[in-house]
């Protein structure tokens, strides 16, 4: 018995050998990156005999066995329906990792380095103390009284007058 | 006789070879080089000893590639 179709599946996407007891799930390389291939598949180590394959070039197959033995047809369609919703996971958040890597490497790093040793008193004098590139449009370094106390009747009026000149 | 082959994209070398060493007490295993792939042949006395190497192997191989960070 060889290769079957998959119900609820593409047949150009999830293939099963019931004799095996595997399936078979192809996906496009451009879409899911190796790294996702990776991280998706690994999740069924502990259950899953796993082999990794490169089927043709732009494509990356992905094939499970059950340890446990030859499951029914609904287990290994259960199998493939968790490894695709694994690979998409993972492919998002290797995305989300790539978009934030700047972010994340410029916070590690001033965290460090304001960790590494305290400053010098020539890191003090030549400190900006001035409140002048100190920027905060939403008033978040204000205190309370300072930021709901009630407007003077002078200050209201400005306030209305900005309002209705904006669009 | 049961044949593995593990593509060099996917697996490390070195992954290959290390699950090959952990597994040769439990069968006889050759391996290979052809092409994109390192091939694994696992002969045991018994078919199902032959098909549980293979796929121990295969889960072995797969755990050190991603171990050693190849992809």
């Amino acid at each position: 018995m060889g290769t079957q179709t998959l119900e609820g599946f593409p047949s150009d996407i999830v293939v099963t050998d019931p004799a095996e007891g595997s399936v078979t799930v192809t996906v496009d390389a451009a879409v899911y990156p190796l790294e996702a291939v990776y991280g998706a598949a690994y999740i069924f180590i502990d259950r899953c005999y796993v082999l990794l394959d490169r089927p043709k070039a732009g494509a990356y197959a992905v094939t499970l066995t059950e340890k446990s033995g030859a499951g029914d047809a609904a287990s290994r369609r259960a199998m493939a329906g968790e490894l695709i919703n694994e690979l998409l996971t993972q492919a998002w958040r290797q995305k989300i990792i790539e978009e934030n890597r700047v972010v994340i490497e410029t916070v590690t790093a001033q965290a460090l380095a304001g960790s590494m040793a305290e400053p010098s008193l020539d890191d003090l004098a030549s400190f900006d103390f001035s409140e002048d590139s100190f920027d905060d449009p939403l008033g978040i370094a204000m205190s309370w009284e300072e930021k709901y106390r009630k407007k003077t009747p002078t200050e209201a009026s400005g306030a209305e007058a900005s309002t209705e000149a904006k669009p | 006789m049961i044949e593995r082959r593990f593509h060099k994209e996917l697996y490390a070398p070195a992954a290959v070879q290390g699950a090959v060493d952990a597994f040769a007490r439990f069968a006889q295993i050759e391996l290979s080089d052809e092409g994109d792939y390192r091939v694994v042949r696992v002969s045991a006395r018994r078919p199902e000893r032959e098909r549980k190497v293979a796929q121990e192997l295969g889960n072995f191989a797969f755990g050190l590639s991603r171990k050693e960070g190849l992809a």
